[in-house]
């Protein structure tokens, strides 16, 4: 890597004076398993880099009315988590998904959404789920939902003097089940080439609220709204599933690369819909 | 001088000894070049080409020399001896006047600090002209594509004496294609008239991309310069001798200025062999006067590397409907990158006489783009050409109903059956090894198994294949000392880079009479060293162990003729057991080695030394078959392949140590199954690696793969030491066809291109390619 | 760029030294505090080959910036056997077996491996591969690891309920 000066804020008081100094020229660094390979091929190259391995504040995970996840919690620790069962379930399970088990105990939930790759694999659950993002800057804190957060590859809301503190994600109400699958070549060490987040909430035999996120498939983690809508208020039968399977490929703008073809995306868009909103229900159901 | 021992009582040849190296590999205390330190160390960096093919119009070096902490910025108007036009890819040192692949070096640095060499290649202002590259080796092998080498550049053919050394006949007329580095052409009878007789015509194309050999460790090299003029260079390399000559001859300097320590090498697999990074990395030093490290990082091993070609093969075949073999007709191309290097005459051999065809036309053709080139990956051309003939004969068995396994043994080769050159076929296992893949009680309960699939929806299918390699061969040496003690000491120059040390020590054990403890095998490095070739072409245990069992036959005669002397009997009469030399009936009436090793020591002796030694060249190739067999299971929907189960069947001649053996059976399988179905280097239209990292080069983890199964067959090399054959590169060749036959038989769809990703078998499944 | 001062523990020893800001752990460990066993392999966290432990954890050390691990607990291979130079299990158990070819991939699969026993210590054929995928080998084919690491895990069994 280049030469770069390093911070180590004991605090996020501190490290929010060093962005509003310095933010245009730094990167944040919490588990740095994205930012160092950028910054080791020449990507990304900040003069600054500010570590937040010393702030506590964006490292625990707490689960009351709703969920609250710090930014700089690991991948593991949101594989492990206790908090993270149930309606939950599927951000335990994208979490589970990253690198390996040397890149999850350092990879943060925070650097996966900061990082904002089109692949980022715990965005798809977080939108499901409704998250809300927690931001400090100068002007104290604010909230953007999850599904506004990216706006671009490699691009969020985020002003350079500010940073993501914590997610929250609200109780996403009885009967509520959801899921992540993606599709890679291998079984470990790998990145999707889709992945899909299907969370159902379902009263009285019909679903009351459906919401699916597709990564991999557009510049940002998107929202297959008209196959959302074709469940809401139905009943979620093999046939509802297949038409909403269909249906999720409007969403995909997904490009050629040497991860997968457009015809493969497309492909994998329905049979992974498909394969979690099967398993969202028996999750909502049971 | 006999060249097949029995075994002596000991504990040798045969015995599955772990390596002694073991308990310094796992506490992490053995040395690789990175490892080692050095007083000064300057850390080197190379600046690469962004562009495929382009002039070079300018270079300042002006602002990286003045940055705090460079101490060295060279361009190729820094080193003499550069030849004009570059020979071969080693010669390349630095760019001259145009750059040929994306990648290739432009200018070095050295800096006190790796990341300062790196600020120092930001400042270096090269100007380029792009010019348009060839790239896709079909459109470069036509009139007309934009030239790759230099006019007049020979075709390199170093590869070919590496490993399998097939005589080949050159085609009659030179192509006007400028890009053809190398043609040959082999026929034998009336194809056309096989053809036209035939029941049943199959042509197929199969493709296998460039695939990077995966070593762990990447390249890696110390250079230092003394006071006196002499050159050491620490590095990573399968062939020290080889290193020290191309670095002489490339930048100009005589053979004994060099010294060459070969270091532990963390994997080469043929991408070590030829020089590299050693010619620029001693430049540095010598300009510095510091000793200078260069490590490749993985992004440069992927980009700038030496892998194995690409390799198209269009194939037909014609056959009755009984299946009697009439006629083949292959075409295959092999893109070189922008030098040649590959080895064309090992794809010939197996596509048109692995199987009995009575009439044959075979061309191949060696092309040039502008990509990296490319250097040997372990039986080089072999699992292309296998991937395409064994996918080829089970299509046809399966196309006639006929048992693919029968089908394949009765044309399979047998010793004495001519090769494609007219030259006989050397005594071989492969039918051995074929009916004994067959019994395994995986292939005789296929069919069973692939209808009892589970209602998890996935498609079971089970295939195999067969595949070959002739075995390299390259003179050598070996010399044997008896010890004060009684003790061995074996002194090769071979890279020890399979664990061929522990079997060499076996193999002197049981030809000299200790038990292998008592022998210790050094690997010297350039100067201390006998001469001996590449440790490559599966040729070690045939060749250095040849030479060994020689120099331990040797030592052991002068031991027992100064044994003789001294109990004043015949060396008829005598024996050695358990260290001590007797009279053969006399236990009390003899010597020990410890006896006969101190006497060759002392002060004012008459005893010589016991020194044997051995220098062998060879002429007789051992030709090694391995065959495989994958139970797997298919995602109809996603593509995804679960590998179940796997059997490795391959004939070794002689296990010199069945555990050693094993490792490699397995090792090699699993570099196959990565070119079954996840690797591949894929490059866009401008000659750029879109895939330049181990995230999207994807090598096969233990979570996608199953225990795999060995089975080791033993039909004896003539000439081989105790029966030896060479073990490193039979296990790579037929997974890639095994793999493609269980996807026909779980789908029905018929893969030819590498890798057979889930997204080429879902699409097959999608667009009814059945 | 003044150098900081980095403070941690190090197979089981206290450590102070002046690393560059811009290196990462595994740097910090080979070039600054000679140990050598973790290798660089890729540099990007795909390869493992960098793998130690962090206040028990395994870790990519290649993707954590040395200063990252102030105040931290470090183990790697050079702390896996014990302080008499006893070979850990998963070491006799590698040697038996003939696991090293190379040797490059070696120290990262035995932390990784080292890891798994200690917080699974009965794990099935299935666990032990997925306790190790994060490590490449491209010499051995990963069977005779799984089979060592097994037989390891057997023998800590062993030596536990002998206590």
């Amino acid at each position: 890597m280049r030469r770069f000066d390093l911070v180590l804020p004991n605090n996020l008081e501190d490290c929010l004076k060093i962005l509003a100094e310095r933010g245009a020229q730094a990167k944040l660094v919490a588990g740095g398993t994205d930012l160092l390979p950028q910054m080791k091929n020449g990507v990304l190259r900040p003069a600054v880099v500010v570590d937040l391995s010393g702030i506590a504040r964006v490292r625990q995970v707490q689960n009351g009315n709703g969920l609250r996840i710090g930014a700089a919690v690991t991948a593991r620790e949101l594989e492990v988590s206790s908090a993270l069962r149930g309606a939950y379930l599927s951000i335990a399970e994208s979490a589970a998904l990253v690198g390996s088990l040397q890149v999850r105990n350092l990879a943060t939930v925070g650097g996966n959404l900061c990082n904002a790759a089109p692949s980022a694999d715990m965005a798809p659950p977080l939108v499901a789920l409704e998250a809300q993002a927690v931001i400090a800057g100068p002007g104290g804190e604010r909230r953007v939902p999850m599904a506004d957060f990216f706006t671009g590859v490699r691009q969020t809301v985020l002003a350079p003097n500010e940073m993501l503190i914590e997610l929250v994600v609200p109780p996403p109400g009885a009967h509520s089940g959801g899921q992540y699958l993606r599709h890679t070549p291998r079984r470990e060490l790998d990145i999707a080439v889709v992945g899909v987040a299907s969370q159902l909430t379902i009263a009285d035999g019909r679903c009351t609220k459906a919401r699916i996120a597709l990564a991999s498939v557009a510049p940002t983690p998107v929202r297959a709204t008209a196959a959302e809508r074709s469940l809401e208020g139905q009943a979620v039968t093999p046939e509802a599933i297949e038409r909403a399977a269909t249906l999720a490929i409007e969403a995909a703008r997904p490009i050629n690369d040497q991860r997968g073809s457009i015809e493969f995306r497309k492909h994998l868009v329905r049979v992974l819909t498909r394969r979690t909103l099967t398993t969202a229900l028996l999750r909502a159901n049971a | 001088m006999s060249t097949m021992k029995t075994t002596r009582d000991v504990k040798g040849v045969g015995v599955s000894i772990p390596r002694p190296d073991g308990p310094e590999k796992v506490t992490g205390r053995v040395q690789y070049v990175a490892d080692i330190p050095a007083k000064g160390l300057l850390h080197a960096k190379l600046l690469r080409s962004p562009h495929a093919h382009a002039k070079i119009v300018s270079i300042d070096t002006s602002a990286a020399k003045a940055l705090p902490g460079v101490r060295a910025v060279l361009t190729a108007k820094d080193i003499p001896h550069l030849k004009k036009k570059a020979p071969t890819r080693a010669h390349a040192v630095l760019a001259i006047d145009r750059v040929v692949f994306m990648g290739q070096p432009v200018a070095a640095v050295a800096a006190d600090e790796p990341s300062i060499a790196e600020e120092a290649l930001d400042l270096i202002k090269v100007q380029y002209q792009v010019l348009a590259p060839s790239v896709d080796p079909l459109k470069s092998m036509l009139p007309g594509a934009a030239p790759v080498a230099d006019a007049g550049t020979e075709a390199d053919t170093s590869e070919a004496l590496a490993h399998s050394a097939v005589a080949i006949a050159k085609s009659e007329t030179p192509a006007k294609a400028v890009n053809i580095s190398q043609q040959a052409r082999l026929q034998r009878g009336d194809p056309a008239k096989g053809f036209a007789e035939s029941d049943h015509v199959l042509e197929k194309t199969y493709r296998v991309p460039m695939v990077h050999q995966g070593y762990l460790e990447p390249h890696a090299v110390l250079a230092e310069w003394d006071r006196n003029g002499l050159l050491t260079l620490w590095a990573s390399t399968q062939g020290s001798f080889n290193t020290r000559s191309e670095v002489a001859d490339v930048l100009g300097i005589p053979e004994n200025r060099i010294r060459v320590i070969p270091v532990e090498c963390g994997g080469g697999f043929g991408g070590k062999i030829r020089a590299l990074c050693e010619p620029i990395t001693a430049v540095l030093a010598q300009v510095t006067k510091r000793p200078v490290r260069y490590v490749m990082t993985r992004r440069e091993e992927l980009q700038a590397g030496m892998p194995a070609p690409q390799v198209i093969i269009k194939l037909k075949t014609g056959v009755k409907r009984d299946g009697t073999l009439m006629a083949l007709d292959a075409e295959t191309v092999i893109d070189s990158g922008a030098f040649s290097g590959a080895v064309l005459a090992v794809s010939a051999v197996f596509l048109g006489s692995m199987y009995k065809w009575p009439s044959f036309d075979i061309r191949g053709f060696e092309v040039l783009t502008h990509k990296p080139s490319v250097a040997a990956y372990r039986a080089p051309v072999a699992p292309q050409t296998i991937f395409a003939i064994e996918s080829h004969m089970e299509q046809i068995a399966r196309d006639l109903d006929l048992d693919s396994v029968e089908f394949r043994m009765r044309h399979l080769i047998e010793p004495g059956d001519p090769m494609v050159n007219g030259q006989p076929w050397q005594s071989n296992g492969a039918k051995q090894v074929l009916s004994r893949i067959a019994e395994h009680p995986h292939w005789k309960s296929r069919k069973q198994w692939v209808a009892a699939a589970g209602k998890n929806g996935k498609r079971r299918g089970v295939g195999l294949a067969l595949g070959g390699w002739l075995g390299g061969l390259q003179p050598t040496g070996a010399t044997v000392r008896l010890n004060p003690d009684g003790s061995l000491a074996v002194l090769t120059g071979q890279v020890d880079i399979a664990g061929t040390n522990i079997s060499l020590a076996q193999i002197a054990a049981s030809a000299y009479g200790v038990d292998t403890d008592l022998v210790r095998i050094t690997t010297g490095d350039t100067d201390v060293a006998p001469m001996t070739g590449l440790s490559a072409g599966s040729k070690t245990i045939y060749t250095v162990g040849a030479a060994v069992l020689q120099a331990a036959e040797d030592a052991r005669r002068q031991t027992f003729e100064i044994a003789a002397a001294e109990l004043e009997a015949s060396v008829h009469d005598l024996e050695l057991v358990d260290g001590k030399v007797t009279v053969r009936g006399m236990p009390d009436k003899g010597i020990t080695l410890a006896t006969i090793g101190k006497k060759g020591n002392l002060y004012m002796s008459k005893t010589p030394p016991v020194l044997g030694k051995a220098n062998p060249a060879f002429t007789q190739q051992a030709p090694g078959f391995a065959a495989q067999l994958a139970r797997l299971e298919v995602d109809p929907d996603t593509g995804e392949v679960t590998i179940q189960d796997f059997v490795i069947v391959q004939d070794v001649g002689k296990a010199i140590n069945p555990l050693g053996v094993e490792g490699q059976m397995q090792g090699g399988a699993v570099q196959s199954l990565g070119i079954a179905l996840t690797e591949g280097l894929m490059f866009d239209d401008s000659g750029r690696l879109t895939n330049p990292s181990l995230l999207d080069y994807r090598k096969l983890t233990a979570a996608d793969l199953p225990n795999l199964e060995t089975i080791i067959v033993e039909v004896p090399a003539p000439a081989g030491p105790f029966g030896a054959r060479g073990v490193g590169e039979p296990p790579i060749i037929p997974a890639p066809a095994a793999i493609a036959n269980a996807i026909q038989n779980a789908t029905g769809a018929r893969l030819t291109e590498l890798p057979m990703s889930p997204e080429r078998i879902a699409l097959a499944l999608v667009n009814g390619k059945q | 760029m003044a150098k900081q001062i980095l403070s941690c523990t190090v197979n089981g020893e206290p450590v102070e030294v002046l690393v560059q800001p811009y290196v990462t752990l595994l740097d910090a460990l080979r070039e600054d505090m000679g140990l050598t066993g973790p290798k660089e392999g890729c540099g990007t966290g795909d390869c493992g080959a960098c793998t130690v432990h962090v206040d028990g954890r395994v870790v990519a050390s290649c993707l954590m910036l040395a200063m990252q691990a102030r105040g931290r607990k470090i183990r790697t291979i050079e702390g896996l056997a014990s302080a008499d130079s006893t070979l850990h299990p998963l070491q006799e158990a590698f040697v038996r077996h003939g696991v090293p070819q190379c040797g490059f991939c070696i120290p990262g699969v035995l932390m990784a491996a080292a890891a798994l026993l200690e917080g699974n210590p009965r794990p099935s054929e299935e666990e032990i591969r997925y306790g190790i995928a994060g490590n490449l080998c491209r010499c051995t084919g990963y069977t005779k690891m799984v089979t060592a690491i097994s037989e390891a895990a057997g023998t800590l069994a062993s030596q536990r309920s002998a206590r």
